[in-house]
Parts: structure tokens; C-alpha cells; sequence
């Protein structure tokens, strides 16, 4: 059973998904949103697997909504007209729905949900699932907003945090965008298994490190797997080294 | 540029080899001697004609002769053409005495060799400088055939976009997505709908053929509008009519109200979370007709795409009614947008 939040500033288009997904006995619209606020509270608090978002919405539109999300579930964005918003993505398995919705439309991407919804269950064990929701996983995937360009990232994807000011520059690919968030927001919400705070300016991804070498006053310098070198502070080093030997 | 440097020295180094080649099969046909004197002539004649005419190029390029029209350019270039043939024939004689004392003419007076000299310079910078002229004066006009079909699609392009503009797509696909809903919720309403959304679209397209409409017949297009966006945004949209009986009958520009009422719609009402409310008033004055457009929401300064509207809309305006109509656009404490067409009455 897939756990949906219908996202759309109008009663009326909200109704007619509704009842269009009336025909898919595996989707259950758990909740409505009106607006962005709305839509981030119901999310917060229903956790679903899928949403059906709407571009243009009073107040804040859908992408500022994703943008403020911690991870974003999947997401089918509705809208009325070709939007050149849609172009603004790079690189990801969106998908969006055109009103009025064609059925077969709704049903291809359904269809491709649930493919890759069977691919992600084969890579994710029972004792993973059951590990404190609040912390994000690997597989968790989060919306990022840079200016005009938008991506979906897997978190196993990014490979390096970095602290500027208020905000995180996060490296992935050949992409560094900025999200506003916080290191330390960010570091109590990642699995510390993967996600290692290297010093004060840089969270790393241990499984995209390249090469470690041997630093001054007994740190280490670390190369990620995009070129990056970070250095680990003196005190975090010695916690480094007790990770990696276990 | 890349492009005609590499053209120019072709032409300018095959156009003086051949004139060599031609010169050598001359002596070669009159059987004359093919020895240093005859090498070292053409050796001074290809280069100082290289030489000169590239400063020539240079002077005509830097004073944008080409750019100036045939009956300016010829004159400044005849004159050119006299003053390179002469500074040729300075460096050419000077040359020769150099370097090939024994190979003059005794018996030539100076000034008769120097007018020799020249007319034969003549015949090399004559053809020069005409070629040169006309192949720019070819590619200039080729350009400019360009640019003239480049600047019609633009204009093409522009009417288009106005005449689209007419109707918003977002505006159309939201109103069949609201009217299927409608379907089942509510017949009778979503017959209706049915019916406003043919009469916009049927006045959206038949614009074109009128110059102006009574205020009435507008007025009830944008009541069909207004009634369909109502479908939509439900208790989030508000409107108040305050129409003056009197003005009923006053010609406005067709859909320009209509366009207005949209704009309201689409970037105020719709980006409040709590909608609002869209006034219209049409009232007589003095002199002029005053229609008022009223919205809550503020007014985005930044958006450029409006600002082409908002430009568009005086003009018409003014070119249907004189330099008396007016239209303006403002902010009035700071949560709301007035919209204000001033048309004076004939």
C-alpha cells in the first residue's frame, strides 16, 4: 500500500484526483493540503511515501515547499500548463501530470513508482527500516533548490558537506548548491555511520573517500572521490581511527 | 573578421601573382630576356603594390569608407587611389635606384619616368580598389538582406505573442480541469461554465476584427471570466461590480479589460494564501471615461514580462484615442493594486 498526500491550492482539482485514483486500489490518499504550510505540517506529521504536488500555489510554490523539507518523499507533480519550471530540472526520475489528467497518464506513472519502489526494498534490509525514523538513511532522498536549477539527491550520493555561514554547500556529481541548513542541524540528522564530522567546517561520506594520508600534528588528510582534501581535526582523528578499526 | 582577413590575403597575394605570371609570359611571348633586371622589377612592383595597398586598407577601414554611402565613397577613394599610386611610385623608383642603377633608362627625363611609373601603378590600384569596394559592397548587402528577414519574424513572432497573450493556457486548462470536477459535483454549474468558457474563447478570438466595443459587451466576457475563476478559487475570490449605467456605452479596446481582470487574478489573487477581493469600477468624468481595476496583492515591480504589457496597453491606448488616454498601475497601502484607464470622450 502506497500512503499519498494530495498537495493543490483548488477543492475542486484536488476532488478529481481523488477520484481518479479511485482505480488504483494501492494508493491511499491519506491527506490533503491546501497551501505549502499546510502541505510540510502533513508531511512532517503522516510521513507518507508519495505526494502529488501542485507548482503553483499561493504563498510558496511546490518547489519552496520540497526545498524546506528535510527528505522529500516522492513526489508526481500536477500542474496546469507546460511549465517551464519543470525544464529547471537536471538531472532525476521526476515525473509530472498535466490537468485536466489523462488516466493512462496517472497509470504510467504509477507504474514507474512502483518499479522503483521494488528496486529500493531489495537494497534495504528490515533492520535498516527499523532504524529511528528521525534520522535520515542513505536512500533517502532530499530536494535541492539552487536559484533556477533543481535536483532530487540520493544523501549516499553527496559526498562532502561544507559549512558557509548559515548555509551547507553540498557536493555531489559536479553540482555544489547551497541549502539553508545549518552543519549542525544537519550532522543530528545523519547516520554518523556514513556521515563523519571531520572538523569544524566539513561533513564527509565515508564511502566516498578516495585516500587518507597522514597530516600534521597527527591528523589525517582525507581525498574524496571527487578530488576534494580534507583535513581531520587532531581530536576527531583519534575517533576516526576507532571507527575504522572496528 | 576571421573570416574576410583570410579572404583579403588570398586575394591580395593571388591577385598580384597572377599579375606577375602574366607579366613574365608577356616577356616570355615578345621573347625579351628573363634576367635579374626583369626580376628585380616585378620583385619591386609586387611588393610596394602590396605594400601600398595595405596601407591603403588600412586608412579606408580606419575612416569607415565602406560604410558610407556610393556617392561619398567613390570620390574619397578616387583620391586615394591618386595618392597610394603616387606614394607607389616614390618607393618604386626610389627602389630601383637603389638597387639597379645600371638598368635605367638614360634617356627618360625624371618626370617623364615618374608619369610612366604612375599610369602603370594606375592600372595595378585601379582594378584593386574596385574589387576590394565590391566584394565588401556585395557582402554588406547580403547582410543586411539578413538582417531584414531576421527583424520580420521578430515582428511576426511579437504580434503572435500578443494576440496569444489574449488568453492565459494556464487559465483554460484549470477551468476544464475545475469543470470535470464539476461534472459530478455539480451538473447544472459545470453546464454553465461550459457555456462562459465558449463565450471568452470565442471573444478571444474574434478581437482582432474590431477596433474598440461597448464597455458592455467587455463587461460580459470578463463577468464569464470572472465567474469561472470563481469555480476555482471558490470562497478565496471576491468581486465587487460598481458600474456607472452611463458608461455602458462608452468603446473601450476589446479584451483590454479583460487582459487587466487576469493580471488581477493571476498575480494577486492567486498568490494569496487567503485570496481577496477584485473591484471594477467604471465611472464618468468630466471629460473622460475612468475605468478602475482594484486587487489584493502587491505590485512586482521586477517583472519585466509585465512590463512589456503595461507598455503595450498605453500605446493602444493612445494610438485609438489620442494623447489624452492614459493608463496607470499602482500600490495603495501597501496590500493592494489599482489599475487606472483614463479614455477621453469625443
Amino acid at each position: 500500500m502506497i500512503r499519498a498526500v494530495i498537495i493543490d491550492d483548488e477543492r475542486l482539482a484536488r476532488n478529481e484526483l481523488k477520484k481518479l485514483l479511485l482505480e488504483f486500489p494501492d494508493i491511499e490518499v491519506i491527506a490533503e493540503a491546501a497551501n505549502a504550510n499546510e502541505g510540510i505540517e502533513k508531511i512532517d506529521s503522516l510521513n507518507p511515501d508519495l505526494i502529488f504536488l501542485d507548482i503553483q500555489m499561493p504563498g510558496k510554490t511546490g518547489f519552496d515547499m520540497l526545498a524546506e523539507l528535510d527528505k522529500a518523499p516522492d513526489v508526481i507533480f500536477t500542474t496546469a500548463y507546460d511549465d517551464y519550471a519543470l525544464k529547471a530540472f537536471e538531472v532525476n526520475a521526476l515525473d509530472y501530470l498535466l490537468k485536466p489528467v489523462e488516466p493512462r497518464r496517472l497509470a504510467d506513472a504509477l507504474h514507474k513508482l512502483h518499479l522503483e519502489e521494488s528496486r529500493d526494498r531489495e537494497t534495504s534490509t528490515d533492520e535498516e527500516i527499523a532504524v529511528n525514523k528521525s534520522l535520515l538513511h542513505e536512500n533517502d532522498q532530499v530536494f535541492v533548490k539552487d536559484g533556477e536549477r533543481c535536483w532530487f539527491v540520493k544523501l549516499g550520493d553527496i559526498r562532502l558537506f561544507e559549512s558557509v555561514g548559515n548555509y551547507a554547500k553540498i557536493y555531489f556529481g559536479s553540482n555544489k548548491p547551497l541549502i539553508l541548513k545549518s552543519l549542525n542541524a544537519l550532522e543530528e540528522r545523519l547516520d554518523e555511520k556514513v556521515f563523519f564530522r571531520a572538523n569544524r567546517k566539513h561533513i564527509v561520506n565515508l564511502r566516498l573517500i578516495e585516500r587518507i594520508e597522514p597530516y600534521f600534528n597527527g591528523g589525517l588528510l582525507l581525498e574524496l572521490k571527487g578530488g576534494e582534501k580534507i583535513e581531520v581535526s587532531r581530536r576527531q582523528t583519534v575517533k576516526f581511527k576507532e571507527m575504522m578499526s572496528l | 573578421m576571421q573570416n574576410t582577413n583570410k579572404y583579403y590575403w588570398w586575394l591580395q597575394l593571388g591577385g598580384w601573382g597572377l599579375l606577375v605570371v602574366v607579366l613574365i609570359l608577356i616577356n616570355v611571348l615578345f621573347r625579351q630576356p628573363i634576367d635579374t633586371h626583369l626580376h628585380l622589377t616585378l620583385w619591386v612592383l609586387v611588393l610596394s603594390g602590396i605594400l601600398t595597398t595595405h596601407i591603403f586598407r588600412m586608412v579606408i577601414q580606419r575612416f569607415g569608407w565602406l560604410l558610407l554611402p556610393v556617392e561619398k565613397a567613390l570620390p574619397r577613394l578616387a583620391f586615394g587611389i591618386i595618392v597610394v599610386c603616387v606614394l607607389d611610385t616614390f618607393i618604386r623608383i626610389s627602389a630601383i635606384n637603389w638597387l639597379d642603377p645600371s638598368g635605367i633608362n638614360k634617356k627618360l627625363e625624371f618626370s617623364t619616368r615618374f608619369l610612366l611609373v604612375t599610369v602603370e601603378n594606375g592600372l595595378c590600384i585601379i582594378p584593386w580598389t574596385l574589387i576590394y569596394y565590391f566584394f565588401h559592397y556585395i557582402e554588406t548587402s547580403r547582410k543586411q538582406q539578413l538582417d531584414t528577414l531576421k527583424l520580420g519574424a521578430l515582428v511576426k513572432e511579437l504580434e503572435l505573442k500578443t494576440i496569444k497573450s489574449h488568453i492565459n493556457p494556464h487559465f483554460i486548462f484549470n477551468a476544464l480541469n475545475s469543470i470535470r470536477a464539476l461534472i459530478d459535483e455539480n451538473p447544472m454549474r459545470a453546464r454553465t461554465a461550459i457555456t462562459e468558457l465558449s463565450n471568452i474563447l470565442r471573444s478571444s478570438m474574434q478581437t482582432e476584427k474590431q477596433e474598440t466595443v461597448f464597455l458592455e459587451k467587455e463587461l460580459d466576457i470578463v463577468k464569464d471570466y470572472l465567474a469561472l475563476e470563481h469555480i476555482r478559487f471558490e470562497d478565496r475570490l471576491n468581486v465587487q461590480y460598481e458600474i456607472a449605467e452611463n458608461t455602458l456605452t462608452q468603446p473601450i479596446p476589446p479584451m483590454m479589460l479583460q487582459t487587466l481582470v487576469e493580471n488581477a487574478i493571476k498575480h494577486g489573487i492567486s498568490k494569496q494564501v487567503s485570496g481577496g477581493t477584485v473591484t471594477i469600477v467604471s465611472t464618468m468624468k468630466d471629460r473622460y471615461h475612468q475605468l478602475v481595476i482594484r486587487n489584493t496583492g502587491r505590485l512586482n515591480k521586477s517583472a519585466n514580462d509585465d512590463g512589456f504589457g503595461l507598455i503595450s496597453t498605453r500605446n493602444r491606448l493612445q494610438l485609438l484615442f489620442g494623447e489624452q488616454a492614459n493608463f496607470n498601475i499602482r500600490e495603495i497601502n501597501g496590500n493592494m493594486v489599482e489599475a487606472e484607464l483614463h479614455i477621453p470622450l469625443t
